[in-house]
């Protein structure tokens, strides 16, 4: 089995618009929750969002105002994380357009995410916008192929809010299974009326900055983001720098209810063993967990139940959640960068907001930032509405 | 019982209906006493939002905390005491 | 990776194999509906009153190959839109109650994901779970994940795999507004010599046991590939290399099944340019029993295991041995499924 290297990053959230400024951001422990200053809602100045600052126009003139009129928000910051991403890696055009280099993406809200416009063209109300061919889940996709000119394997997965980590996985086991050599994988989300009102109606959004693995944590903050990563097999990558590596991935369904974890974790703890399973691992050789960590009652208390059943002891943990927000398919993406951040600096990063632990747990999150921490091997979890758990394992190049 | 009360018991039992789209239930299928929770009705947590939401477009009435929720949304006689004490419309 | 089971709720009455036994149903209609099956025989009315027509098909496809087949190793999920209806409900409850006090079983319902994820609830099936989402080629992507899966077990390990598309006002709205459709009452007998432009929107669930054991199997699926916005020499070329990887040549392929949907506009990608790469080949049509949607090409898969199965009645084609499965969408998605008949290997 060949190992699986990490040799490019973008991404773009609340507290950066490049991978460097939001490791910055990390370090300083500062997050970019507020009310929202370009998306517009009812709930704007209510609650509180991760909201990348910057309007339409301010992202299609940062993506080189691109010859296309029907680009979403979806679409222009899902455009500017992968620029990122495949500049570092030094995919030039041959690369990119070869059979041999696939492209896996992953959205929740996808093209919908201009609520106005999708309800005068469904309800048939006026002539047509001009997004009326980009409301599918995987426009954004479509619109990269188009613009990058991939010939390869494409797809665009939704598994909710565990959808890019399954991007992953999935590019994992395609560069493996001898498929591809090199997989650009992530996913991108924006904030959006459609989400931000269906979360509302589930009663878990919160009114203030969420506090993931706080007692009294009260709800998640939505936040948008595109986060890409580039994988090649060991084999290719020649003399470029590796970042790191994916080298274990695991997904399992809780098969217990659409839209909460069941208390005894089972679909977690499924996806974390199977990752550990993956990567030859034990549970005790896990330096560092990137939780899913989202901010409500039922899955912080979920995921530190499936901790303190996996584990002897619990290594340090934190939600960068509660730096971002939860930018639902692009999560898995964007914290697998911040995951690969911690191997790659051999730092840990504090998680936000806990005023005081959960009463149930002996363990409580990463509190400051810490340097010169050996880290070789870390987990990052996403998991879903649907059920849907999946588990992936980072492991450094020292 | 007052033919209003009853008029509004009928008329709450046909919008639980609607809202919660159950199938081949009819208005009186559904016992005044029958918890609407954990009983034959079989409806879950989403279900509480759906009520929380019928009460409020169908009578005016807005309940904020899910937990003063649960003490209203017992049974159909609970329900419509508190639409008779609440309502606004 | 081989076919072990089968079943579809379509326009077509699949759900109990009269369409197989030779009962095409003529429809006129500017759109094509499914003939579904009467759910609270297989499901529980307390779950079926939630459940919107694309995750309601899924289950009545998905559940009953779920029961017939336990255990299963997991479900993959390809769609495109999902529960579209749940979605623009919910969406209209935004702007007409201006994000007011919203009820959340549309929203939960209208996630593309839903469907599986309830499929996993009601087996209680904790098994590797995905849903793809790639437009038109959600099903090929479906089975190469599947593919994957399957290839990375020694042991024998089976997964429900499918496909569900529904029609909704709305994204038969915005797809008119699109240009993609005729906007006529088009009988589903004359679709294919339709002259005029757009096609005929249908909807449906297809699903199937895919399994690494080929004991008992009806056919086998040996590989799946897709390309986006190719030119015409690259889709060529594709083919080429595609039949070359799995060590056939053109002249090995005797059936070609082609998404053919009336829209003259976009029939020379099959007629023109794949066609006449297999000269010796019979070509097989489906889109006249269904009409045309984003994840179709499940139901093509369908229509082939079938007559390798020789299920389908009153026809004059013969049994097909190597099947290349071709479809694409507004010519910019492309997928290919090569089959192979399992009885004559």
């Amino acid at each position: 089995m060949e190992k699986v290297c990490i040799t490019g990053i973008g991404a773009i959230s609340a507290i950066g618009f490049s991978v460097n400024e939001q490791i910055d951001a990390l370090r300083a422990g500062r997050n970019g929750l507020g009310h929202a200053k370009h998306f517009q809602s009812v709930y704007a100045q209510q609650l509180h969002f991760g909201e990348i600052d910057l309007s339409d126009e301010a992202l299609r003139e940062r993506v080189g105002n691109l010859e296309a009129p029907d680009l979403t928000r979806t679409s222009l910051i899902a455009i500017h994380a992968f620029q990122e991403a495949v500049n570092q890696a030094q995919l030039d055009q041959e690369t990119l357009s070869s059979r041999r280099t696939g492209f896996i993406s992953s959205s929740t809200v996808g093209g919908m995410c201009y609520t106005d416009h999708l309800y005068n063209d469904a309800n048939n109300k006026e002539t047509a916008s001009q997004f009326v061919k980009s409301y599918e889940g995987s426009d954004h996709t479509l619109q990269i192929v188009r613009l990058f000119n991939i010939k390869g394997f494409t797809d665009t997965i939704n598994t909710a809010c565990s959808s890019s980590a399954n991007a992953i996985l999935l590019g994992c086991q395609l560069i493996n299974a001898g498929k591809l050599d090199r997989v650009i994988v992530g996913g991108a989300d924006c904030l959006a009326k459609y989400t931000v009102n269906g979360f509302n109606s589930l009663r878990i959004l919160s009114e203030n900055q969420c506090a993931p693995f706080d007692a009294n944590r009260d709800g998640l903050n939505l936040g948008e983001a595109g986060a890409y990563l580039v994988l090649e097999k060991a084999s290719i990558v020649g003399d470029k720098p590796i970042l790191g590596y994916v080298s274990g991935w695991g997904n399992a369904n809780d098969a217990f209810h659409p839209s909460a974890t069941s208390d005894e974790a089972r679909g977690p703890l499924l996806a974390m063993n199977a990752a550990l399973n993956v990567a030859g691992l034990q549970a005790n050789e896990i330096d560092y967990i990137n939780a899913h960590g989202t901010g409500t009652q039922n899955n912080d208390q979920t995921e530190s139940f499936a901790f303190q059943q996996l584990f002897d002891k619990v290594p340090p943990y934190n939600s960068t959640k509660s730096y971002t927000g939860h930018t639902l398919a692009a999560a898995g993406a964007l914290e697998a960068i911040f995951t690969l951040s911690s191997l790659m600096h051999q730092e840990l990063y504090p998680s936000l907001q806990v005023k005081e632990t959960i009463s149930d747990f002996e363990f409580q999150p990463i509190k400051s930032f810490q340097k010169g921490v050996a880290l070789k091997h870390a987990q990052s979890n996403s998991f879903g509405f649907g059920g849907n758990c999946t588990s992936l394992i980072l492991s450094a190049c020292l | 019982m007052s033919d209003t009360r009853g008029a509004l018991e009928l008329e709450f039992k046909n919008h639980l209906i609607k809202y919660l789209n159950l199938l081949e239930v009819k208005p009186e299928d559904i016992n005044n006493e029958e918890p609407l929770f954990g009983g034959d009705l079989g409806l879950d947590s989403i279900d509480s939002v759906e009520l929380i939401v019928l009460l409020d477009r169908e009578y005016g009435i807005k309940i904020k905390n899910p937990t003063d929720g649960r003490q209203i949304l017992v049974n159909v006689n609970t329900i419509v005491d508190y639409i008779e004490a609440n309502r606004t419309k | 990776m081989f076919v072990k089971d089968l079943y579809a709720i379509s326009p077509q009455s699949t759900f109990n194999l009269t369409f197989e036994a030779g009962e095409v149903l003529e429809i006129v209609a500017d759109r094509y509906l499914s003939h579904e099956p009467n759910y609270l025989e297989f499901i529980p009315a307390g779950q079926l009153r939630r459940m919107g027509k694309a995750v309601r098909m899924g289950i009545g496809a998905g559940l009953p190959l779920i029961q017939r087949n336990e255990p299963l190793d997991g479900i993959i999920i390809g769609s495109a839109n999902g529960g579209l209806e749940d979605c623009i409900k919910f969406l209209n409850q935004i702007v007409d109650y201006e994000e007011g006090v919203l009820t959340p079983t549309n929203f939960v319902q209208s996630t593309p994901n839903a469907l599986a994820g309830q499929l996993a609830i009601l087996s209680t099936n904790s098994g590797y779970n995905c849903t793809h989402t790639n437009g038109s080629l959600a099903f090929e992507n479906a089975l190469i994940d599947t593919q994957l899966q399957l290839s990375q077990s020694a042991d024998s390990t089976a997964f429900l795999v499918g496909a569900v598309e529904e029609i909704s006002e709305y994204n038969y709205n915005i797809d008119t507004h699109a240009g993609r459709y005729k906007g006529e009452a088009t009988s589903n007998s004359s679709l294919l010599s339709s002259k005029t432009d757009g096609t005929i929107c249908g909807e449906g669930a297809t699903t199937f046991v895919l399994t690494n054991n080929s004991t008992d199997a009806y056919a086998e699926i040996v590989d799946v590939t897709q390309i986006t916005c190719p030119t015409k020499e690259e889709l060529t070329e594709m083919i080429h290399v595609f039949l070359q990887e799995n060590n056939l040549n053109t002249e090995d392929i005797d059936t070609i099944v082609l998404g053919n949907n009336g829209d003259g506009r976009l029939d020379f990608w099959y007629n023109d340019v794949v066609t006449p790469l297999f000269p010796t080949a019979q070509t097989l049509h489906y889109k006249q029993f269904v009409g045309n949607y984003r994840t179709v090409s499940a139901f093509g898969l369908y229509f082939t295991v079938q007559h390798m199965r020789r299920l389908i009645a009153n026809t004059s084609q013969k049994r097909p041995k190597n099947a290349l499965i071709y479809n694409h969408f507004d010519g910019v998605r492309h997928g290919f499924i090569l089959v192979k008949n399992s009885a004559e290997s």
